[in-house]
């Protein structure tokens, strides 16, 4: 196929995290597990309150029992601070265990909707976009996504509702202490803030000097005979150096703002520390404050602290990963462009009854204007076996994704039983018009698995083995150690090139379609194999309406009718004589495929 | 060690810190007790200042120790980068048949990251764990023995607590990073072959398999995910149990009156600042054998770096520019377990001469070229030039004295100008223009919207394959090579720009040896003499003229290209 341009793929740009549209399609896609949110929701307070309780329980340890020599009460309130520690472990489990229940079913429900998503989109889709990109959407982004639930949202929710928590305790305890606490608040915001933000450029140039290094490598690596052949080592050495160095100035420069932003932070931690002794300590030399409740404060301080440090990190995770729910959403919201026209009529039971084809005035294009098929017409009476051939793979192949409208024409009509395939319901239409590609591709499965297409295990045994046999297939399929069921791995391996494509015309022969489009391998196979494709091809191909592409002189041979496809339009038609008397391109394309000029 | 003084620094930044972090409680425990004993606010305010002043050593400390140790893993990067890529340059095709550049991309980026957590990240939370342990214990039982016995008590069965999460959290993580494998496999599959699954309208099929392996996803992270919220739980915990035996011995001991009420705070502070280390230990464990895992692997291309051997070697006389012989004798050649590619090859090209090598795909043409570069490595005795046998030849010598094009021209995201002068200091910009004046692609090149420093590939224009082997070509062209082998440069490129570059050939090729190796014929006929190969053996030979009239191979592979023009000219 030429070169197609290929879509962009939406930049590294990083977008609000809150952006209101993204915000209320996130919600829909975990709206059928809202049960589950409500249920971690609810948790929160429980949480917050086992929490709050432990240092609580300290002030009260320290005050009533420890300063008043009292070991008994001492062991009661230990054992309320064990029963608390459980009660909080479970708690805290049973929340992150929910929070991940949650992310996990949104994830797995944004697969399966957006590979089914996939499933019913155009060829041309498919061109656009590479199938790396598709995957990463697929199983990447929607990872991506969920960490917007568990990390973002809930984890933010959390946490506003625990500093409330403590904000309320350390209040009420001593209001004086805790506004000495939280002045520091402003400045800890303020310090990680900035260090954030530094850190966050620094590491979108880490990551532009990483791709850059990789890509200097990659090419390297590909280009490496160029680079030994023109010995350009220390050149291109030299080169790598550079990217290398910058790359590690840029990493140098984001763990400085790393470093200076848990030192800041921890700085500030200790100076809340010391003020908070300070503070703390005169309330109590002036008989204002219990040792009790200073240590329960020094306790819920860090308590405060934690949730508003890790405030920035959160915001940065979900702005990644609003970016991703963009992608995903833009793959969900992608409306196929080739579909059934709304009302087509089913023709369930025309399956069975040869029909005729036609391409009237077709003009098709896979870009712009640069036309593989140009006023293309021709016409395949019910059962007659038509021939394709030409010079060039291009125009041939896409007939047949016309056919089964894989494509749609630019202009022109494609006609299947006298009806447009536009006014076809599409379902139907791939019933009826089946297609034997170049290359035999089986999927990863049984051989059984690979023939038997349709779920619906109305293929008999006895068919199935009869499709088998048709297709020549059954000797060297009864020859493999699990016959049927010899598993096929991805792409090659086990069953060899010939006894594929043996394995591709029993799939047809099951399919069992009334138009039947056979592109040729054109690799070559071993004389034996040829023969055996040969004889498939010819039960294959028995009572149906047939357009082989071909390749093979004995099938081009034994067709009714030829057509010579050249420069988009076809160029000559008739019987293979007739066209061998005509001396034109099919005689010379005879003689070029025999080797030997027609007598 | 290239960076022993760094390490060396950090290590002691650590050990400063430590003492620093564990003062503060050892303040905190006098300032209570001072407090408690005579509460004035007197000795307060000194007591604040020496925790502030301990809270800034330690951050100027563990700074110091980021820095130092960091900063260290980085150059160490730095460093196993560029002696990784210094190998990789040495390494022949043969390697990169072997090891497809996707893996090779993942060692140099997993590997070198997972080496860098290693000596990086994970030599500062080694040391600072062990140092955490140390001082801490060693402040403990400075305070109180005993309560140190109670309070460590609970810690092995934390601790082996903690080692057993780690162990299921990576037998648990290692499952579903399989599946995910499986089901990235089913995605791409079915993506791939969308044809078929259109065709046969296998959408359901297609659905319910990948509905599987999803549902299995699922099942296998949630397994994951009930081990991993344990995580945040469990530090709680020890922490917790911590507090709670202090509270509970510790409160006897006070009490008592064997423990001050300070000595117990503090007690708290020394106990909390384990916590972390303790969960820690079995993750940072984690990244030190992963970080020597990888080590090896990067280590094992680094050592495998070839030497030439034949380094310092004379080789033929410095360029003077006088055209070369070649020569291959009873060449027999086959690629690692393959059938042999060249069978006996006997054949000369003189100095001067062209000679176009031609047969159908898969003869064996490139393979002739690939020996002759020593890209592989023939046997001795088969191949020479200027009556020298390459594999006694120095690889730097004999590379200098052959322009070889290559099949796939390969060009690097870079301007024309660099990728036709790659560097060489003597390709200045007339003789760019001159080569791919010859290479018949000047033209094309200056109606570019920049010209010459047009930057071409991933980033930049994309040419066409044709074109891209004309830019390679004058790449070859451009120094003057005394000998001059050409490996399928006109394949993309139709008639009419054949006899364009065909003419221009003829007028560089004069008083150059060249091995044209070619199936378009009609650029066969720039040479001097033909050799025609087939299945790797040398079939036929001698001048255009007289093969045609000997009605072989030759003769009927000219009559296909004459049809194949008539029929692209209908």
């Amino acid at each position: 196929m030429p070169e197609r341009s290929r879509d962009r793929d939406p930049d590294e740009k990083l977008g609000s995290a809150f952006d209101r549209g993204l915000v209320a399609r996130l919600w829909q896609a975990a709206r059928p597990h809202r049960a589950l949110i409500a249920g971690s929701t609810l948790l929160f307070p429980l949480i917050a309150a086992a929490e709050l309780a432990q240092p609580y329980l300290l002030k009260i340890a320290i005050d009533e029992h420890i300063l008043r020599a009292d070991w008994l009460g001492l062991t009661w309130v230990a054992g309320l601070y064990a029963g608390v520690l459980a009660l909080l472990y479970a708690l805290r489990w049973l929340e992150a265990y929910l929070m991940q229940l949650t992310g996990q079913l949104v994830i797995h429900d944004l697969r399966a909707q957006s590979f089914g998503r996939l499933l019913g989109l155009e060829a041309a889709f498919f061109d656009r976009n590479p199938v790396g990109r598709l995957m990463t959407r697929v199983l990447n982004d929607t990872e991506a996504v969920s960490e917007a639930f568990t990390s973002g949202l809930f984890a933010v929710v959390a946490d506003v509702v625990t500093l409330t928590g403590v904000v309320a305790v350390m209040l009420w305890i001593d209001w004086r202490l805790a506004l000495v606490t939280f002045s520091i608040v402003p400045v800890l915001f303020v310090v990680a803030a900035y260090f954030r933000l530094r850190a966050r450029d620094a590491y979108r140039r880490v990551r532009q000097r990483l791709a850059h290094l990789n890509a200097v490598l990659q090419e390297s690596l590909q280009g490496m005979t160029v680079i030994q052949l023109f010995a350009r080592e220390r050149h291109e050495y030299a080169g790598f150096r550079r990217a290398n160095a910058e790359y590690r100035r840029a990493l140098f420069g984001s763990t400085l703002y790393e470093v200076l932003l848990y030192a800041s932070v921890e700085g500030l931690g200790s100076i809340a520390l010391a003020l908070l002794l300070w503070y703390g300590g005169s309330e109590i030399v002036a008989g204002a404050l219990s040792f009790g409740a200073l240590v329960a404060f020094i306790q819920y301080t860090n308590r405060f602290f934690l949730p508003i440090r890790d405030l920035g990190a959160k915001y940065t995770v979900m702005q990644a990963a609003m970016a991703s729910a963009e992608r995903i959403f833009g793959l969900l919201d992608q409306a196929p462009a080739i579909a059934s026209p709304a009302g087509a009529a089913s023709r369930a039971g025309v399956r069975r009854h040869a029909s005729p084809v036609e391409f009237a005035s077709v003009w098709f294009a896979y870009e712009g204007d640069d036309w593989v098929l140009r006023d293309c017409a021709f016409r395949v009476a019910p059962g007659e076996r038509v021939a394709l051939v030409g010079a060039t793979g291009e125009g041939k192949s896409t007939c047949a994704r016309l056919l089964n409208r894989a494509y749609d024409v630019a202009r022109g009509r494609v006609l299947v039983d006298g009806v447009d395939v536009r006014a076809w319901d599409l379902a139907n239409l791939r019933r009826h018009v089946g297609i034997v590609f170049q290359d035999a591709l089986l999927f990863t499965g049984t051989i059984e698995e690979n023939l038997r297409l349709h779920a619906d295990g109305a293929l008999s045994a006895a068919e199935l083995g009869r499709a088998v046999e048709t297709a020549r297939a059954a000797g060297f399929v009864a020859a493999l150690p699990q016959g049927l069921g010899q598993v096929l791995t991805e792409r090659g391996g086990n069953v060899s090139h010939g006894q594929r494509q043996l394995l591709a015309i029993a799939r047809a022969l099951v399919y069992n379609p009334a138009v039947l489009v056979l592109d040729e391998a054109t690799s070559s196979v071993d004389p034996e194999s040829e023969a055996l494709i040969r004889q498939a091809m010819a039960g294959l191909l028995k009572d149906r309406t047939s357009i082989t592409i071909a390749h093979r002189l004995s099938t081009v041979q034994n067709a009714d009718r030829i057509l010579v496809l050249h420069r988009g339009r076809i160029h000559e038609e008739g019987s293979h004589a007739d066209l061998l008397k005509l001396g034109g391109l099919y005689a010379r394309l005879w003689e070029l495929g025999t080797g030997s000029p027609p007598a | 060690m290239r960076y022993r003084g760094r390490y060396a620094l950090g290590v002691l930044c650590l050990a400063a810190a430590t003492l620093a972090s564990l003062a503060i409680p050892f303040t905190v425990q006098r300032a209570i007790d001072a407090l408690r004993a005579d509460a004035t606010a007197a000795r307060l305010g000194s007591y604040v200042g020496v925790i502030v002043l301990l809270a800034a050593a330690n951050g100027v400390a563990r700074l110091g120790s980021r820095f130092t140790i960091i900063g260290g893993a980085q150059r160490l990067e730095y460093d196993l980068r560029n002696d990784l890529y210094a190998s990789l340059q040495t390494l022949p095709p043969r390697f990169y048949a072997k090891n497809p550049t996707g893996e090779l991309m993942s060692r140099a980026s997993s590997d070198v990251a997972a080496v860098r957590s290693l000596v990086g990240f994970g030599a500062v939370s080694l040391v600072g764990t062990v140092f955490a342990f140390a001082g801490a214990l060693v402040a403990m039982l400075a305070a109180d023995p005993w309560l140190t016995l109670w309070a460590l008590a609970p810690y092995p069965a934390l601790v082996l607590l903690a080692k057993r999460f780690n162990a299921v959290v990576n037998q648990r993580a290692q499952a579903t990073q399989e599946q995910l494998g499986v089901l990235s496999a089913r995605v791409q599959e079915y993506i791939a072959g969308m044809s078929v699954v259109r065709a046969y309208t296998l959408e359901p099929r297609a659905s319910a398999d990948f509905a599987r392996a999803n549902r299995e996803y699922l099942r296998r992270s949630l397994a994951l995910a009930r081990t991993q919220a344990s995580f945040a739980p469990l530090m709680g915990l020890i922490a917790g149990v911590g507090t709670l035996v202090l509270l509970w011995a510790g409160g006897k001991a006070v009490v008592d009156g064997r423990l001050s009420l300070g000595a117990l705070v503090a007690f708290n502070g020394y106990l909390a600042y384990l916590t972390w280390p303790t969960i820690a230990l079995g993750w940072t464990l984690s990244i030190v054998r992963r970080g020597l895992t990888s080590f090896e692997r990067i280590d094992e291309i680094i050592r495998g770096a070839q030497v030439d051997p034949v380094a310092a070697s004379p080789g033929p006389a410095r360029q003077d520019g006088r055209p070369l012989s070649v020569r291959f004798a009873d060449l027999t050649f086959a690629f690692e377990g393959r059938a042999p590619a060249l069978r006996s090859v006997s054949f000369e090209v003189a100095a001067g001469e062209t000679v176009a090598i031609v047969g159908p795909t898969g003869a064996g043409k490139s393979t002739l070229g690939l020996l002759l570069a020593r890209l592989w490595e023939p046997p001795p005795g088969t191949v020479f030039v200027g009556e020298r046998d390459v594999t006694e030849l120095a690889l730097a010598d004999l590379r200098a004295r052959l322009g070889y094009v290559p099949q796939e021209g390969f060009l690097f995201s870079r301007s024309l100008q660099d990728n036709v002068a790659l560097g060489r200091e003597e390709v200045d910009e007339p003789r760019v223009r001159a080569a791919a004046a010859t290479a018949g692609v000047a033209e094309e090149i200056e109606r570019f919207p920049a010209g010459y420093a047009t930057v071409v590939g991933e980033r930049g224009l994309t040419l066409s394959g044709g074109q891209r082997q004309r830019v390679a070509l004058a790449r070859a062209l451009v120094t003057a090579p005394p000998i001059l082998v050409l490996d399928d440069a006109f394949a993309s490129v139709d008639a009419a720009k054949e006899e364009e570059i065909a003419a221009g050939l003829r007028r560089f090729v004069a008083g150059r040896t060249v091995l044209l190796m070619t199936h378009r014929l009609r650029a066969a006929q720039v040479a001097d003499r033909v050799i025609v190969l087939a299945e790797g053996r040398v079939v036929e030979a001698g001048r255009h003229a007289e093969l045609l009239h000997a009605g072989g191979l030759y003769a009927r592979l000219w009559r296909i290209q004459q049809l194949e023009e008539e029929i692209a000219r209908a």
